[in-house]
This record gives C-alpha cells, sequence and structure tokens, in this order.
C-alpha cells in the first residue's frame, strides 16, 4: 500500500510491512562483541569506542508528520514507525523485519490452517501496569473493522472471518472471527489458509489498544499525558510538525534487553534538510535522502549513507479501458520495451535504485518471473518496440501524441521523467507531453480512471507477493490501471486456497507472467531503503520492509574529532 | 480614540466574514479531496470518515456550521491530524512563530535603523554606499539560500550552534532562524530609514534646529526620528503579522514547529479546516496590526490626531 504525500513523493508515504515467511526466535539481543563493532567501524570523524555509550538516547529523523499515534488509524510510514516503538501485536518485527513472537509466545494453527490458536505471554503488561490480555486483541480489532471507527486499513484485516462484511456494514462487529478464550488465550479464525497470517500479526493495525483509555479519552487518548501502550517505548511528549520524544517502558516484558533511554523522533519533510542535520550531528539516523543528494554524500560520509532492497515498486500506469491504450497491446508493449532502464535509472537516479522488469520486487524465495525481452540486446529490443509501434497504428507522420500525468512536489524526479519521455521520443518517436498535477488531484483522477498514463507506486504491506498481485485484480479498488483478466483472477483465487507456499508461489508467477504479457503497466524501478546512519548507531539492519525498530537499538562509545 | 478603535475591530469583521468564505468556497471547489491518497480506501470507511467531518453534509449547511463553530472560537479538528484540533495547531505554534518573529523585527529595527540613519547621516560616503549595497543584497538574496548557508557555516562547519529544533526559552536554537528571518527585513528597514531621513534632514524644521545650535544627537533623536518613523510603521503593520504567522522556509530549514508551514502543506493535503483555520488567524492578524499602526501615526505625528 502506499500512500503518496506531497514531498518526495515516493511511494514512500504510507504502506506498511512486516516480516519475511519464516519465524525466528525472539531475538534476545546479547550486547554485541564490543571489540568486533569497533574494528568494523567505518569511521568518518568518530572515533568508536567499545563499549556502551553512557547516555542511550538516539535522535532520528521522520519523513513527516505522523498523522495519527493511533495504531489503528496509522495510514502513512512515519506513524508506523512510531506505533512500532509504542506498541506490539502478537508477533512482532525482529531486527531483520521478520515477525518473531511478540505478545504472544507461542501457536498453533489447525491442520487446514484457517483456525489459530495464540498463547500470550503472562508477563505482557500495559504501560499501566494492567497485563495485556486476549480481550484487548479482541476489542482492538473489531474496532479497526467497525466502519464507525474510520480505520483505512480495516481492509488489512480481510483474512480474518467476516472482517469485510462487518467493513462494509453488512455485520455486526462481534462476528469478527476472534475470541478469548481465557485472558491469555486468543482463537483467530480465517477465511481461508493464510501463510503470511504472522507477518500480517506485526503489523499496526492489528496491535492492541488499551480500552479504558479509549473509553475516557475518546480521540484525545493518543496524547501523552493519555496513553497507555505495551511496547519497549512510551510516548513523553509529542510537539506538533516538530518532535516526538519516547522513554523507555520499563513495564515492557524485554525491557531488560532494551537499551535505549530515550528515543527523539524530528519531523524533517524535506530530505536535504535530515541530511544536513545529520551532517551536524544533531540526527543519529534518518528516515531517508534524496536520490539527487547521494553522489555527494556518499563522498562525504561514505558508508554512513546506507541503500538496501526495499519492497516497493515504482512504475507508470497504462489504463487499458481507455484510448489510446484500450484493445491496443502492441502499444502498450511497445512502451514498455522503448525504455532503456539500467542507464536511466543508473543515470537519473544516481545509482540509488534498480531498475525493474517485473511487476513484483524482489523478494526473498520467491523468484521473479523476468520476461524474455530483458535478455535481448538494446537494438534487438529497439527493433521490437519500434514494430509493435508500427502495429499499433503508428509511424513518424502519425505518432502517438499523449500526456504523462506526473505529481508536482517532486522536483526530485521530473528529469527522471523526462528522459523516459525523451527516450520515447528518440526510439519510437512518440511524442509524450509531461503534465505535473497536485498529489491529491492527481490521486483522485487516478482513482476515478480519468488518466489513460500516469505516474504510480506500490510499496507491500508485509512480504509475501499477495500484497502486490491482489491490486492488478478485477475490480481492485487501487487497480488504477482498470485491467481485469479471469485467468489472472483464478490463479489468484488459487493461491488463496493454497497453505503451501511453494505451491502459492508458483501460482504468483504464473499469474505475474500473464500481467506481463498484458502490460497494464510500465515497470521502472524497485524501492530502497535510504538512511544516513552514524557508525557508533547498532543493532538495526537493512531489510525489505524497511522496519527499524528502536527496541534493538543502541549507542556506541564515540568521539567526534 | 477609543470610539474610533471599537469602529475600526467591528468593520473588520464582514473583511473576515468575506476572508472566510472566500477561503471556504475555494477549497471545496479544488479538485481532490482531503482522503484521496495512493492507497484507496474501502467505499464504505471513506463515508464514515467524511461523515465524521460532515463532509456528507450539503455545502452551505457545512459552511454555516463552521461560522457557527468559529464564533465560538473553535476552528474544528484538523482533518489531516487525527485527534488533533487546529486550535491545538495554532496554540502550540503561534508561540514559536511569534518569539522568532519578534526577535527577528527586534534585530531588523535596531540594526536596520542604525545602518539607516547613519548613511543617511553620511551621505555619499563609502559607508553609505557600502551598507545600501549590503542592505540590497539583503533584500535579493531570499531566506532560502541564507538559511541553509547559515546552517552550512555554524553548524556544521563550526558545530558552534543547532542545525534546527527547538527548545523553549533556548537561545542557542532561536538565533540562527532569528537572523535568517530578520536579514530581508534589516535591509528594506535600513533603505527605508535612509530614505526617511534625508528627506526629513533637509526639511526646514531640521534647519531651524541647527540654526539653533542644537546637538546632531538631539537633532536625529528628537526631531527627525519622528517623522522618518511614518513609512516605517505603514511597512511594520503587515510585516510583523507575516512574522508572527511564520515563515515557511525558515521553518522548514530549521524544522520548527511553527505554523507558517501550514499555509502550504495544508492546502496541499487539502486539510479544510487547518487551512481556513490559520488564514482567518493571518487575516486577524493584518488587520490588527494595520490597526495598531494606524493608532502609532496619531501618537508619532500630531497631524494626524487633529483629523
Amino acid at each position: 500500500m502506499t500512500a503518496g504525500r506531497s514531498g518526495v513523493l515516493s511511494a514512500c508515504a504510507a504502506c506498511l510491512i512486516a516480516g519475511c515467511g519464516s519465524i525466528d526466535a525472539p531475538t534476545a539481543m546479547s550486547v554485541p562483541a564490543p571489540g568486533s563493532a569497533a574494528a568494523s567501524a567505518p569511521t568518518q570523524s568518530v572515533t568508536l569506542g567499545s563499549a556502551l555509550a553512557g547516555e542511550q538516547a538516539v535522535a532520528r529523523g521522520l519523513d513527516d508528520m505522523p498523522r495519527s499515534l493511533d495504531p489503528l488509524l496509522v495510514n502513512d510510514v512515519p506513524g508506523q514507525r512510531i506505533a512500532d516503538d509504542l506498541f506490539e501485536g502478537l508477533t512482532s518485527a525482529d531486527i531483520s523485519g521478520k515477525a518473531a513472537p511478540g505478545v504472544a509466545s507461542s501457536w498453533e494453527s489447525s491442520a487446514d490452517g484457517k483456525t489459530w490458536l495464540f498463547h500470550l505471554r503472562p508477563d505482557a503488561r500495559w504501560s499501566n501496569g494492567a497485563p495485556v490480555t486476549a480481550a484487548d486483541f479482541v476489542y482492538a480489532w473489531r474496532r479497526e473493522v467497525d466502519p464507525r471507527t474510520g480505520a483505512q486499513y480495516a481492509e488489512g484485516l480481510a483474512p480474518i472471518e467476516n472482517a469485510l462484511a462487518i467493513a462494509t456494514g453488512n455485520k455486526p462487529p462481534e462476528s469478527l472471527g476472534v475470541a478469548a478464550i481465557d485472558q491469555r488465550t486468543l482463537r483467530v479464525r480465517l477465511n481461508g489458509p493464510t501463510p503470511y497470517l504472522l507477518d500480517l500479526l506485526a503489523l499496526q493495525y492489528l496491535y492492541p489498544v488499551y480500552e479504558p483509555a479509549i473509553t475516557r479519552y475518546a480521540d484525545a487518548w493518543v496524547r501523552p499525558e493519555h496513553l497507555v501502550c505495551n511496547g519497549a517505548f512510551v510516548l513523553r511528549e509529542n510537539v506538533i510538525g516538530s518532535r516526538i520524544t519516547l522513554q523507555k517502558n520499563d513495564k515492557y516484558w524485554d525491557a531488560a534487553h532494551v537499551r535505549l533511554q530515550r528515543v527523539t523522533y524530528y519531523v524533517l519533510p524535506s530530505r536535504a534538510d535530515q541530511a544536513a542535520r545529520f551532517l551536524a550531528n544533531d540526527l543519529d539516523w534518518t528516515d531517508s535522502f534524496a536520490a539527487n543528494q547521494r553522489t555527494w554524500l556518499k563522498s562525504i560520509v561514505g558508508e554512513q549513507a546506507v541503500n538496501s532492497p526495499y519492497f516497493g515498486a515504482y512504475f507508470l500506469g497504462m489504463n487499458v479501458q481507455l484510448p489510446p491504450f484500450k484493445d491496443n497491446l502492441p502499444l502498450r508493449q511497445a512502451l514498455v520495451l522503448a525504455l532503456d532502464r539500467e542507464p536511466l535509472v543508473h543515470y537519473m537516479r544516481q545509482g540509488m535504485y534498480q531498475p525493474a522488469y517485473t511487476w513484483m520486487p524482489p523478494l526473498p524465495g520467491y523468484e521473479l518471473p523476468v520476461p524474455d525481452w530483458q535478455g535481448l540486446g538494446d537494438d534487438a529490443r529497439h527493433a521490437l518496440a519500434r514494430r509493435l509501434y508500427a502495429q499499433a497504428g503508428y509511424s513518424e507522420q502519425h505518432p502517438l501524441r499523449i500526456t504523462l500525468y506526473i505529481p508536482s512536489q517532486d522536483g526530485d524526479s521530473r528529469h527522471f521523467f523526462e528522459a523516459i519521455t525523451a527516450s520515447w521520443f528518440s526510439i519510437l518517436g512518440a511524442e509524450v507531453r509531461l503534465y505535473e498535477e497536485e498529489f491529491k488531484v492527481l490521486a483522485q483522477e487516478r482513482n476515478l480512471h480519468k488518466l489513460p498514463l500516469f505516474y504510480d507506486a506500490w510499496i507491500g504491506d508485509y512480504p509475501d507477493p499477495y500484497t502486490f498481485m491482489q491490486i492488478r485484480y478485477s475490480g481492485n479498488g487501487n487497480n488504477n490501471a482498470v485491467y481485469s483478466n479471469p485467468a489472472f483472477d483464478q490463479l489468484i483465487d488459487a493461491a488463496g486456497q493454497e497453505p503451501d507456499n511453494v505451491n502459492r508461489y508458483r501460482l504468483f508467477q504464473q499469474a505475474e507472467r500473464l500481467l506481463n504479457d498484458d502490460a497494464p503497466y510500465i515497470p521502472l524501478y524497485y524501492y530502497a531503503t535510504r538512511h544516513l546512519v552514524k557508525p557508533y548507531l547498532r543493532g538495526w539492519q537493512s531489510n525489505v520492509m524497511d522496519r527499524n525498530l528502536s527496541r534493538y537499538m543502541y549507542l556506541l562509545e564515540h568521539q567526534r574529532r | 480614540m477609543l470610539r474610533y478603535t471599537v469602529r475600526r475591530l467591528l468593520g473588520a469583521l464582514p473583511t473576515l466574514l468575506v476572508i472566510v468564505t472566500l477561503a471556504f468556497l475555494l477549497l471545496h471547489a479544488a479538485p481532490g479531496g482531503p482522503f484521496d491518497s495512493e492507497k484507496r480506501m474501502m467505499p464504505e470507511i471513506q463515508r464514515s470518515i467524511e461523515a465524521r467531518y460532515h463532509l456528507d453534509e450539503p455545502l452551505w449547511r457545512q459552511y454555516l456550521r463552521y461560522l457557527g463553530d468559529l464564533a465560538h472560537g473553535d476552528l474544528g479538528p484538523s482533518f489531516q491530524y487525527r485527534s488533533t484540533s487546529v486550535n491545538e495547531i495554532i496554540a502550540q505554534g503561534l508561540p514559536v512563530d511569534a518569539t522568532i518573529g519578534l526577535t527577528a523585527i527586534t534585530l531588523a529595527l535596531s540594526i536596520g535603523g542604525t545602518v539607516g540613519i547613519n548613511a543617511a547621516l553620511r551621505r555619499g560616503t563609502r559607508w553609505d554606499y557600502g551598507s545600501m549595497a549590503v542592505a540590497m543584497a539583503g533584500i535579493s538574496v531570499p531566506v532560502f539560500v541564507v538559511a541553509p548557508l547559515l546552517i552550512l557555516v555554524f553548524a556544521i562547519k563550526l558545530h558552534w550552534l543547532p542545525a534546527g529544533d527547538w527548545v523553549h526559552g533556548s537561545p542557542s536554537h532561536l538565533l540562527l532562524p532569528a537572523v535568517a528571518l530578520a536579514l530581508p527585513y534589516t535591509a528594506y528597514i535600513a533603505r527605508l530609514m535612509r530614505a526617511g531621513t534625508i528627506d526629513v534632514l533637509n526639511s526646514p524644521f531640521i534647519r531651524t534646529a541647527r540654526a539653533k545650535g542644537l546637538p546632531l544627537r538631539l537633532i536625529v533623536w528628537r526631531h527627525a526620528l519622528p517623522p522618518t518613523l511614518t513609512p516605517l510603521v505603514s511597512f511594520l503593520g503587515p510585516a510583523i503579522a507575516g512574522l508572527l504567522t511564520g515563515s515557511i522556509v525558515v521553518e522548514t530549514v530549521f524544522g520548527l514547529p511553527g505554523i507558517g508551514r501550514y499555509f502550504i502543506t495544508a492546502a496541499l493535503n487539502r486539510d479544510y479546516t487547518l487551512v481556513i483555520g490559520i488564514t482567518v488567524l493571518y487575516g486577524a492578524l493584518i488587520i490588527l496590526f494595520n490597526l495598531l499602526a494606524d493608532l502609532c501615526y496619531a501618537w508619532i505625528d500630531p497631524r494626524v490626531r487633529l483629523r
């Protein structure tokens, strides 16, 4: 899911997350072998010590002001970062972003994979000392799917029995397939086998919330003076538009392994400002940095600028129900082929991202069904594109003339789109005009299916192909290309009934091949995480879901030269 | 004087009503709604959220509802930041902007005023040309260049001052943003004061004062200064209103929790109530400070009082 925002609207705005398929043991964080840490430290102007720093307080940049601190209402990445530190679900993202036991210490599922029992750990407590119970989850999940709550991610609970019927107002919230067997046992009934359930449970819209606080304070329950949470940190201060300060939660069941005493998130919507604050040593970690500053930053801070694959894709959509793309497969294919992705992405995005050839971004364990044309040389691919272009009825005398709608407020990307249109012009002779639209307008027109050719992006909520595949399903609300292929839908339905991931992935790959043949979109590049991180900040790892809980972080002793 | 003030304040109400109405209509006419985003919501959920903000009602009823709340001083809930009211956002941000704005205007007045008067007194000298060239540069170089330069030099290179953030009562956090904000005002005031002083110095009553043998200091302070303040006051009225409501550039670059940034971001986010709220606030401040400026004229210039 993604939600764009003004800023660099990379989809980096709202989206969601979770860890990978397998479940690891809870990451008991031993203090890292201090000596080895110091040895590998890339130092720029910093001398690293070997012990923990005396003051365990970290300053992190945040791309935007979270829209809400209520985990069930969070719909943006900044909000997710805060929710991840304040709350904990049945499972929890470990240091590598994978789902690990959280409030639930163990679980079992029925043979058909449709009924799950979760056993809550006895020492899980709210920040006011009350125990976290199965009833807290029942309350929270019912609240999430109740349409009166107006939670944007109510759909996220779709695998749970009756969730969609409740969200659409056709059943009461009490009919949700979740029940508290006793104080510490939660039963969940699903519509079908859901191999990614444990990843889903580590997401903020399945976190528990504390009913008495919400009953008493209503919307104001998320203020520092009222907020009751169950994560590694508590909320100390929320200065709107400026910073959010968290403090270690001594009531947290794993508090013994949490070393940070304080986390301060600074809200800095401009990536350049985040970089400046990092260079001024005001930030130990930035949420992101701009592609157009990458080369410069690398030259100053070297290894402190970190990129890694991120589970998101940047692409252009073609509305297959609007001219000129309706019933014109050759034209769509020609536009897909007539882009030299490697140099385009490398030079126009300063090597930040990997060029894309598929719908799904790389996901550990899933082999991408790369189309055959990827192997073609430039000349052969261009020739093929020209042939398809001619076949679609266009020529030098009668070129394709169309507008590509892109978001304004994204100065970082304009030159990239210009390079794309230049590429189409030089290879095909197509005359594509760029039209910048305010993001809210672009989003609305795209959702109303008014635009034939437009910028689009998607970030997976959880590390499973379904989070990408679902939006190409006929009638999906985010299917901006209005793509519909019954064969594709059948494969997705079949995958939904398949408990075994090997078989599921095979079905998804088949579906994706169909999708690529139908070409309702133009792949551009896969996203990357991008952080500036001080060498003395440890206890984090790059991961495809870009989840980095403060819970695992710590600071090494250091001296700035 | 009191009657005049009351009459002006009452006269401001229709002006404010026009501002509210225009802002309200323009926002609702703009394409794209507050809840359009990259991820589309389920229609039922979207309807529920819209009902919460009364967006499901006819426009005229929403408008009347807003006016009713406004009359009670309630600017409504923010659409974008759930569980936060526009009143809270303003209450939290305005003091920050006011502190920085007032510091900046104090800096600008003291430095700009001194430089301008000195340039006038030494008209045609190297000092005059030099300071006016610097002032011209100060007006010409935009804040979005100055602010990052200040950060680069004083925060990143020298590490003397923080590159941003806001801590109540901390002068070190106040200094760079106040200086960045003050710079163009300082330059403008210097030029204004120079021109005004030169004008006044040529007038007959100054010649009389000189002829009486008054020392220069007294001539400047007692006789020349008050009339030169008139153009300055008409500049300061709207300028202070602007400074109090913050600067988007300074706030963004230094990461300050002011309200200036919402003039842009709230509009882009279609956060209707927040946009109208700060627009009304800005309008009210402009009216208020223009009134204060007019009252100042009367105080500075007896001729105005007579009229």
